[in-house]
């Protein structure tokens, strides 16, 4: 792997987010997913890793509404929620969620299945962040 | 990791690391307060309780701040060694960080110069003017620091909400409702309205005083989010040799345990224990203690599923009972267990880093029977610190006891 600099290291994520795809840093040498991105795998220290395509499915381990003092930059997102999201890759990622079918917050819970939601390249190269909603139940 | 080693203090030897002194100002907000003149302030009340001068001291260990950086510098740089007069005469200042847990390693740092002969005699001192800070900034500071700029930030997460997703995990894993959240909030304060140094002294609290106030991040009310606040903190800590004749008691470690579980909080697999069951295995298995040893405890507390979670975990209640236990009265003042009796980061104030050293020396205050009388538990002689930094990143556990001076 080339060298880069920190602010380097989550590009191909935000770049394949502004794609619509979800991507996991993943070791060429042992396999196991890893993230957030890394400079070497956090299991067996190789310097060897890659991308995978994420296939979008998780849980939702925990959520919260920010209805207030948000950091600068966001205060015309409120109110906005986060979910912790655990993939069935198994990592974990933090991801803003979806306004539910009242465009609220209520219909979710802790351990319900959500999936990703692809948002446009626009918002994505100003703000990138993985986007979950409640999942469906249809296959993709 | 390797098995915990025992400590290499033992009781009653010379060089076993002991508190000797503690000092404090009051929380809140105090514009007009100067952040050196806190620090000396309190260097001077630590000094006074020791019995000692600032000649005595040959070690400085600070305690960061938050809120500037430029004052951070000061520290860093030695100013507090000029201002004590300790030019030529102190060996070594230096900073401590792992941010709310800093306090208990401090005291792990501390305790390994003086017993190793590093230092004799070593004063630390913290500062924090959160409470007059600007608010706004403050949260942007607090967003843009410990929360990685390259993946979490655009996220648009928050500390409050940090919190937030602790506590929705915690009660949907132990079906605590929210009156019963609340009232560890209510508990907290009822220890707050005894501590003349604590920020909401005056504020009576209610559960539904708490439900009512406005929801700032799903399930957190304002009143269950912890209020920022100016404050100082300061100890002594010397060889037990020195200590003999000082007073009548000091106290010494009988053991820690640490556990550091993630760097950010998306990374957490266990939301609703983190490091605490670790922590505490690790601090029963070095100290031979158990939960029934212990008198009280003081317990990191900046949401109130930060405390309950380490209670259940550390095996200070029943596993999924820690907000009931709390709403039982059992840890409130009359209580068969007092836990945080300074009130806590939610009820004597947030004082940043400082929150975590306002509960240790809270406890070591009451082990030396110290405390204002309306507060001080009768003759306690073993706690508990249980300290947390970052997004909770690591637990940390403090497990301290009274020794009188002469007895060993």
């Amino acid at each position: 792997m080339s060298e880069q600099a920190l602010s380097g290291l989550a590009d191909a994520f935000n770049e394949a987010l502004a794609e619509g795809r979800l991507m996991i840093q993943s070791c060429n040498d042992c396999g196991k997913p890893n993230m957030w991105p890394r400079y070497r795998c956090p299991y067996c220290q190789s310097a060897d890793l890659g991308w995978k395509e994420a296939s979008g499915k998780g849980t939702l381990v925990s959520y919260s509404v920010v209805r207030a003092v948000p950091p600068k930059g966001f205060e015309d997102q409120l109110p906005y929620a986060l979910g912790v999201i655990r993939l069935e890759e198994g990592v974990q990622l933090l991801a803003r969620l979806e306004g539910d079918s009242e465009d609220g917050f209520d219909d979710y819970e802790c351990d319900a299945a959500v999936s990703f939601s692809p948002h446009p390249a626009e918002e994505m190269r100003d703000r990138p962040v993985a986007w979950f909603g409640l999942d469906s139940g249809e296959g993709p | 990791m390797p098995d915990a080693a025992g400590l290499s203090f033992e009781p009653g030897s010379p060089r076993d690391p002991v508190f000797i002194g503690v000092g404090e100002l009051e929380s809140g907000r105090f514009p007009d307060r100067s952040f050196i003149g806190a620090l000396t302030e309190v260097a001077m009340r630590a000094l006074d309780d020791a019995a000692m001068k600032p000649a005595d001291v040959d070690t400085i260990v600070l305690i960061p701040n938050l809120h500037s950086f430029d004052d951070q510098a000061d520290l860093i740089f030695s100013r507090m060694v000029e201002e004590l007069g300790l030019s030529r005469e102190a060996k070594s200042s230096f900073m401590v960080h792992s941010g709310g847990s800093t306090s208990d390693n401090a005291v792990r740092v501390v305790s390994g110069l003086i017993n190793s002969g590093h230092a004799e005699t070593v004063l630390v001192l913290q500062a924090e003017r959160w409470g007059s800070a600007d608010l706004s900034e403050m949260v942007t500071m607090l967003t843009a620091n410990g929360i990685p700029q390259e993946w979490e930030r655009a996220s648009g997460l928050t500390f409050n909400a940090v919190g937030g997703l602790i506590t929705q995990r915690y009660m949907y894993e132990t079906k605590s409702t929210p009156e019963e959240m609340a009232s560890v909030c209510v508990a907290l304060r009822k220890w707050a309205q005894l501590n003349p140094n604590a920020m909401y002294r005056d504020r009576e609290l209610t559960v539904e005083k708490v439900l009512e106030s406005k929801m700032i991040t799903d399930p957190l009310h304002a009143l269950e989010c912890p209020p920022l606040a100016d404050g100082a903190a300061a100890f002594v800590m010397t060889t037990a040799e020195n200590a003999r004749g000082r007073r009548d008691a000091a106290v010494r470690i009988a053991g820690s345990g640490g556990c550091v579980s993630h760097y950010t909080i998306a990374q957490e697999t266990d939301l609703a224990t983190m490091g605490w069951k670790v922590a505490g295995d690790r601090a029963w298995a070095q100290s031979g203690w158990k939960p029934e040893d212990l008198d009280f405890a003081e317990v990191y507390d900046s949401y109130a599923a930060v405390t309950t979670i380490a209670s259940e975990k550390l095996g200070l209640c029943a596993d999924g009972e820690g907000a009931r236990w709390f709403a039982s009265g059992a840890t409130s003042p009359g209580g068969d267990f007092p836990m945080n009796t300074n009130g806590g980061l939610l009820s004597a104030g947030h004082t940043g880093v400082g929150g975590g050293m306002a509960l240790l020396i809270e406890g070591v205050r009451q082990l030396l029977w110290a405390a204002e009388p309306e507060r001080q538990i009768d003759e306690p002689r073993k706690c508990l610190i249980g300290g947390t930094g970052g997004t909770y990143m690591d637990a940390q556990v403090l497990l301290l006891e009274r020794t009188e001076q002469g007895g060993n």
